[in-house]
């Protein structure tokens, strides 16, 4: 019963992924886009510690669901002041 | 049977699934609050795994996790509160979720666990839970 449970995890974990990603490579609007990628982020560290491999999530983590999107969204707030002020 | 296990199943089926369909479609505002409620879903998750797969050093993955998620959302909407305020989210569903749904799964785990070091951790985590959860669902309300 345990393995099926396992399974379980494992096929929702993987189908969270999928879907993240694919919603995120569709999105047109970076803004948005970086919200979708820190879902995605928080899919993978689900999915690592599924497969026991907690660490790999803890970066995962970090860099995946806040790096990637404050970096992003501060690209995109400088590169929108550029373009009022010409 | 698990049933630690199965409850998180549960939890990413039912919560996880239905937050990734409000951040891929809706206004900004409300992308914004469904990847708040996946953050604290995600960790009541991570909570639940930890005690599932018997191994309570796992529970520091919830620990970021409840410190990252809330961060995270105010940077959101620090960036973002232009576009939330032209379409102001609903957040009604949040503060039962936190309220609720916290306490519902770390009250179990302390009693799972039993006196001692990992149930401090597992109290804190709760009270970071709630606290992040009032703190973005005020900085939401004003925009």
């Amino acid at each position: 019963m345990g393995d099926a449970l396992d399974d379980a995890l494992l096929a929702a974990g993987l189908l969270l992924v999928a879907a993240a990603a694919t919603a995120a490579a569709l999105c047109r609007d970076p803004a948005r886009q970086a919200v979708l990628l820190s879902l995605l982020g928080l899919g993978l560290a689900l999915l690592f510690t599924v497969l026991q491999a907690p660490d790999v999530g803890l970066s995962q983590l970090a860099v995946g669901s806040a790096v990637t999107p404050l970096m992003l969204l501060l690209t995109v707030r400088k590169v929108r002041r550029r373009k009022r002020h010409e | 049977m698990n049933g630690w296990l199965a409850a998180a199943c549960a939890l990413v089926v039912g919560g996880l699934g239905p937050s990734l369909w409000g951040a891929a479609r809706g206004t900004t505002g409300r992308r914004v609050v469904a990847q708040n409620m996946a953050t604290l879903l995600l960790c009541l998750v991570l909570l639940l795994l930890a005690q599932g797969y018997g191994r309570p050093s796992y529970t520091d993955l919830a620990l970021v996790v409840c410190v990252l998620g809330p961060a995270g959302t105010l940077v959101y909407i620090r960036l973002l509160g232009e576009e939330i305020e032209k379409h102001p989210p609903g957040a009604r569903l949040l503060t039962p979720a936190v309220t609720i749904g916290a306490p519902a799964t770390v009250v179990p785990l302390c009693v799972a666990t039993g006196p001692g070091r990992a149930m401090a951790k597992l109290l804190v985590i709760g009270a970071l839970l709630v606290a992040g959860g009032l703190v973005t669902t005020r900085a939401l309300r004003r925009g």
